[in-house]
């Protein structure tokens, strides 16, 4: 018999939970309904500032296709916002008047930008026009129509989002300007020095930043002509783009009687506690006092979930999740993961600052293993710190050696200087000593020494060294005799 | 050539070489035949010292016979084959059919695999067959079956890897496994080709490379979706390719778009710039050409890593153009034939599936016996060997040319299950560990007393010769084979009077399969320095290139296939904080029985030495050259420590070719591929201990 399980929500997190799902087999348990506000279907989002970027078109973008979910029996309301959650009667009701009853639910109703007390801005959904959110595959559709267009554009917000949205924009707009509340960017992922190089990294690529500025204002009646500070200075613009954070989306949840905190509460099993058959999971779940913006930890919460209630694993946990991420922003090599300062006593840290080149770096350490890290201007080491810290390795005692990635390029060793055991022909296993008796022994030629000794009959690419040797001797034995005479 | 002097290939790897062998009073001299393509002359130190095994001191010659004390006694070959047919005929009485196992090799010739799979199929009548190309070669096989219809490991010969603009090498290392491949490397390089390596060890190999990636071990299919993601981002896709001859992109495409960069970075630990690099690479260099071989295959993902790398091939719509396209590297000798002729658990010959009903009709009819009587599917090798002398799993096994107990994962079970068999007999030329084991030891000819045919990695179908007869007391598989057939109430069936006879039948046996020999005349393989499969039906030329117009499949195009990247089966913790992987040297071949016997090899690498980056040996207190112990959840094993740059900090690296406390087997991990019954040999967590 199979049970009835409703997805609200199919962005990032649901979708994957809902692949997670059936790739573990569970379309023999569950008759699946989803309801996805978008109507394009559900798509993945971290590349839309890619899209911005100019480097995928939307198509490429697009998680599953309509088809998918037909192959795999699942009912796809696409378009579909669902307005209420009966608890007690079980069902799910969509803004159609449609109702979906179910055994399980999963709630994975995202976020939405946050929109900050600016005058003049408009309301969610019919924002100034020239002002948009960067959230969206409509949204990065509206800006790529407009910003060929602007001559000017403001980015108000100095996050990840706001940089890379700035980033993307410097390519089809002549100016473009941060605008930052706070007297840093990015504050969430660095500490303030970091934070500085990379503001004067900005700078160099043409992105203008104001920081500790709070922008209070839209300037125009029927379309953004400019913004104005609180401070009562102002700056023309004719594109606005809001990219301050984002709020999850817990109205439905908050309405339908479910304990809302800044996120829908989850125990680490991922459900709401007090309300079996009922998950929350991504931007919209509240897991341990903390709740996510980026990808990887939804994912992860897709996989337990749908671990859990697949019966492949029925006591996966979530135990929270470890961030790293990257700054997807061209000229910029940024990659931050965990602290980006020591958060106590007990923790050390480690710079290497060089402003003059763009390039900070730093490790927090706490209890010999890596608790966080900025890697900015040169992000080589971060493949290998990404490892330490994830995998909460003990680190060597030399951390400065952490901060510079090991090339090993290998220093040309002349042939001359190796000693007599070293191997110079590898398919045979020839030394060097055994060239130089063979070469002692009368074989003058190349082709008599390797014949000789099999050196450089197998792959034959220690030939050259070879001859370098011979060379060498031949040298030497007559600089030997000139010492003699 | 001299009078003395006759052509044959090299015993060891799957390029075979060509060699000439000739004999004096001072012994047998071998070297290099320059008239051979693939080698042109070259030989490796393996194969320049091959002939040291022939009269070695340890090799066997007479059967042995296990003795009432336990011990191992000298004794005469009828007496040893009635013991082999009593306790078959015992255990078939007690436990049925299937309960009788044959365990056969890559080394074999193909007439002796063709000849194995018959015997077992029709004289034994159990479905209990396999052999150890199921830990080297099965992923890659598999994985080429169901995207591009056929398994030939390099569908084109190896001439064309010089001409690769670029060149991706992943999990392999040519430079130590079979180091005349190299001037091949050379030849690409020297056109101005790039060369890619992708390998979590800096090998010899990837010294030679352009770029070098270096996942995390049991990582490759991520990279593999991460390259495919750049590709489509760089719009490099060859679409009417794509269009025009495979099907089932769109899916792939769609996983590919999850595995961003930064994403990769993280699960791979392959740097971005690195990442991108490679794409660009491959986003311009044509043609380009891209080999796997057991780095991503034996891993318990195997299949869906060749996958990931297939796909690419097909995206860039390389395959089937000269000089580009997908390969994988085969490792044994025969590696090739010997997974063509059935001595595959589910498998008849001439590459056919068991529960084919036409293939089933064809060798029916071949063999003159009914198909109801032909038995289906048996279990993977390592199912096999993990259920020895349980309820329902084999009681009795026939081992041919293999030694399990020191190339089999988890390999102190398999020891464990190989002493609780009611018989074990076992043919090889030396006492190997697992014949050490067995009840009855029969001494087998070497490669240079024997006639036959072998298929090289590229499906080249080469000659073995005989410079001289077998020892007094030695015989051939061959003719023990017929003699156990005959025994067996076959004895029309198993008249052949050598190998030549058993190539005619196993050129009818291949006759309409997809590995079809029925073109190739055996008087003819030396003119055309071999002949490339198929070859179907009198006259045929031989194929050497495939795909050049459509893919044997059933729809004519390749199929692209997701590959749904997974943790390995192990992953390092806080108990077992590090990677072990395993692999070869240079110096040895397989697990050791013929390599370790010859001086001069062992002089160049006498010991398992485990290798380790300095900062690794550094933090766990140990000194190069000095006595390690790795522990896994499986056993554990001594070695001597190597402390070698080449290793990446989070990986400890041991060659397999030991055997004892050395076998570092013994430690690897059981866990199989579900698409191909390859065990992860290339990744487990290990903990290392300073003693």
């Amino acid at each position: 018999m199979k049970r009835d399980l409703v997805l609200v929500g199919n962005g990032m997190a649901g979708a994957r939970f809902l692949e997670e799902l059936f790739e573990r087999g569970a379309g023999d348990r569950f008759c699946v309904t989803v309801f996805g506000e978008e109507p394009q279907g559900s798509y993945n989002r971290v590349l839309l500032s890619s899209v911005l970027a100019g480097k995928h078109r939307p198509e490429d973008i697009v998680l599953n296709p309509p088809g998918w979910y037909r192959e795999r029996g699942i009912e796809l309301r696409a378009g579909v916002r669902a307005v209420s959650i009966d608890l007690q009667a079980r069902v799910v009701r969509g803004n159609d008047g449609g109702d979906a009853r179910y055994d399980t639910l999963v709630l994975g109703t995202g976020s939405t930008p946050l929109l900050p007390p600016i005058d003049g801005l408009g309301r969610p959904g019919a924002l100034i026009r020239g002002a948009h959110v960067f959230r969206t595959l409509t949204d990065c559709a509206a800006l790529l129509r407009e910003a060929p267009q602007a001559r000017r554009a403001a980015v108000v917000g100095g996050g990840l989002l706001g940089l890379e949205a700035a980033r993307g924009l410097l390519r089809l707009v002549p100016e473009v300007h941060v605008l930052q509340l706070l007297p840093q960017l990015m504050e969430q992922q660095l500490d303030p020095g970091g934070a500085e190089v990379l503001r004067s990294t900005l700078e160099g690529l043409g992105v203008r930043v104001h920081l500790g500025r709070q922008t209070a204002a839209v300037l125009g009646r029927d379309r953004v002509e400019g913004v104005r500070f609180a401070d009562g200075t102002a700056l023309e613009c004719d594109l606005l783009v809001i990219a301050a954070g984002i709020r999850p989306n817990v109205r439905l949840a908050r309405e339908a009687g479910l304990p809302v905190e800044r996120g829908i509460v989850v125990g680490d099993d991922l459900a709401v506690p007090g309300f079996p058959g009922v998950h929350a999971l991504g931007e919209c779940a509240q897991h341990r006092g903390r709740t996510y913006g980026l990808v990887e930890p939804a994912w992860e919460q897709a996989r337990i979930l749908a671990d859990r209630l697949s019966g492949a694993r029925p006591n996966a946990m979530y135990v929270g999740s470890r961030l790293a991420t990257r700054l997807k922003v061209m000229g910029v090599e940024l990659s931050v993961m965990g602290l980006s300062q020591a958060a106590g006593e007990r923790d050390e840290e480690i710079t290497f600052a060089d402003p003059a080149r763009g390039v900070y770096k730093k490790l927090v350490v706490r209890e010999g293993r890596l608790a966080g890290a900025v890697l900015l201007g040169d992000t080589a080491p971060a493949a290998a710190l990404l490892q330490s810290f994830d995998r909460g390795i003990p680190l060597p005692d030399n951390r400065a050696a952490l901060l510079f990635h090991d090339q090993e390029g290998a220093v040309p060793i002349r042939v001359a200087d190796l000693p007599d055991e070293a191997r110079i022909c590898d398919c045979n296993g020839v030394s060097k000593g055994a060239l130089a008796a063979a070469a002692k022994s009368g074989c003058g030629s190349l082709e008599a020494v390797c014949a000789a000794t099999r050196a450089g009959t197998g792959c034959g690419s220690c030939r050259p060294r070879v001859r370098e040797l011979l060379e060498a001797w031949r040298a030497g034995v007559s600089e030997g005799k000139r010492d003699a005479a | 050539m001299s009078a003395a002097e006759i052509a044959t290939h090299c015993p060891y790897c799957a390029l075979q070489c060509g060699m000439r062998l000739s004999s004096d009073a001072g012994g047998i001299a071998v070297r290099g035949d320059p008239s051979f393509p693939v080698n042109q002359g070259a030989l490796c130190i393996k194969g320049h010292t091959a002939a040291a095994t022939l009269d070695h001191p340890d090799r066997l010659r007479t059967p042995l016979l296990r003795g009432p004390d336990g011990a191992l006694r000298p004794a005469a070959w009828e007496e040893a084959l009635d013991r082999v047919v009593l306790g078959v005929r015992e255990v078939q009485a007690r436990f049925g059919r299937d309960a009788v196992g044959v365990f056969g090799s890559g080394a074999l010739t193909n007439e002796k695999a063709y000849l194995l799979g018959k015997l077992a199929r029709v004289a034994l009548g159990t479905r209990s067959i396999d052999y150890n190309g199921r830990f080297c070669m099965s992923a890659a096989a598999a994985a080429a079956n169901l995207a591009l219809g056929v398994d030939r490991g390099l569908p084109f010969p190896l001439e064309d890897v010089s001409l690769a603009q670029v060149l991706v090498l992943v999990g392999a290392n040519p430079a130590e496994t079979m180091p005349p491949f190299l001037r091949y490397l050379e030849a690409q390089r020297a056109a101005g080709g790039k060369l890619i390596v992708i390998d979590p060890r800096r090998t010899r190999s990837a010294e030679m490379a352009s770029l070098h990636l270096r996942p995390l071990p049991g990582t490759d299919a991520a990279v593999a979706c991460g390259l495919l993601h750049l590709l489509v981002r760089e719009g490099a896709l060859d679409t009417p390719f794509i269009e025009a001859r495979t099907e089932g992109f769109p899916e792939v495409k769609a996983e590919a778009a999850a595995f961003w960069p930064e994403r990769v970075e993280r699960l791979t630990a392959v740097p971005q710039a690195g990442l991108m690099e490679a794409a660009r690479l491959l986003a311009t260099g044509r043609p380009a050409m891209i080999l796997t071989a057991r780095g991503v295959e034996q891993q318990s993902q195997g299949v869906r890593n060749v996958f990931g790398f297939i796909n690419l091939a097909l995206a860039l719509g390389q395959v089937g153009r000269r000089g580009g396209g997908f390969g994988t590297l085969t490792g044994q000798g025969n590696g090739q034939g010997g997974r063509e002729h059935g001595q595959k658990a589910d498998q008849l010959p001439g590459y056919r599936r068991i529960d084919d009903p036409s293939a089933r009709l064809h060798l029916a009819a071949v063999w003159g016996v009914s198909e109801r009587d032909l038995p289906g599917a048996g279990p993977s090798a390592y199912e096999m060997l993990s259920t020895l002398g349980e309820p329902g799993g084999v009681r009795a096994l026939l081992v041919f040319g293999s030694n399990p107990v020191v190339s089999a994962p988890e390999a102190d079970r398999i020891a464990g299950r190989l002493r609780r068999l009611e018989l074990l007999m076992v043919s090889d030329f030396f006492l190997s560990e697992t014949a050490a084991l067995a009840d009855v030891v029969l001494p087998s000819a070497q490669w240079a007393e024997e006639e036959g045919t072998m298929t090289n990695l590229e499906g080249r179908v080469v000659r073995r010769r005989r410079l001289r007869p077998p020892p007094p007391e030695v015989r051939t598989d061959l003719q023990v084979l017929c003699e156990l057939g005959r025994r067996f109430g076959h004895a029309s069936r198993f008249g052949f009077e050598g190998a030549r006879q058993v190539f005619e039948e196993l050129r009818l046996a291949s006759a309409g399969g997809r590995a079809d020999y029925s073109g190739i005349e055996w008087e003819e393989i030396d003119a055309r320095d071999g002949v490339f499969w198929p070859a179907p039906g009198q006259g045929h030329p031989g194929t050497p290139r495939l795909f050049a117009d459509r893919f044997p499949t059933e729809s004519g195009r390749a199929r692209f296939h997701r590959v749904a990247p997974t943790e390995p089966a192990e992953v390092p913790d806080e108990e077992f904080p590090l990677y072990l992987t395993t692999g070869r040297l240079l110096e040895h071949y397989q697990s050791g029985t013929q390599t370790r016997r010859v001086a001069e090899l062992i002089q160049l690498a006498p010991l398992a030495s485990a290798c380790m980056h300095p900062a690794t040996a550094r933090r766990y207190g140990l000194r190069d050259r000095g006595p390690v112990t790795l522990v896994t959840r499986r056993g554990s094993g001594r070695f001597t420590l190597e402390v070698s740059r080449r290793m990446p900090e989070e990986t400890v690296f041991v060659p397999f070719h030991f055997g004892g406390e050395a076998a570092v087997n013994r430690l690897t991990h059981g866990a199989l591929d579900p698409l191909s019954g390859m065990p992860a040999l290339k990744s487990c967590a290990v903990r290392v201990e300073a003693r």
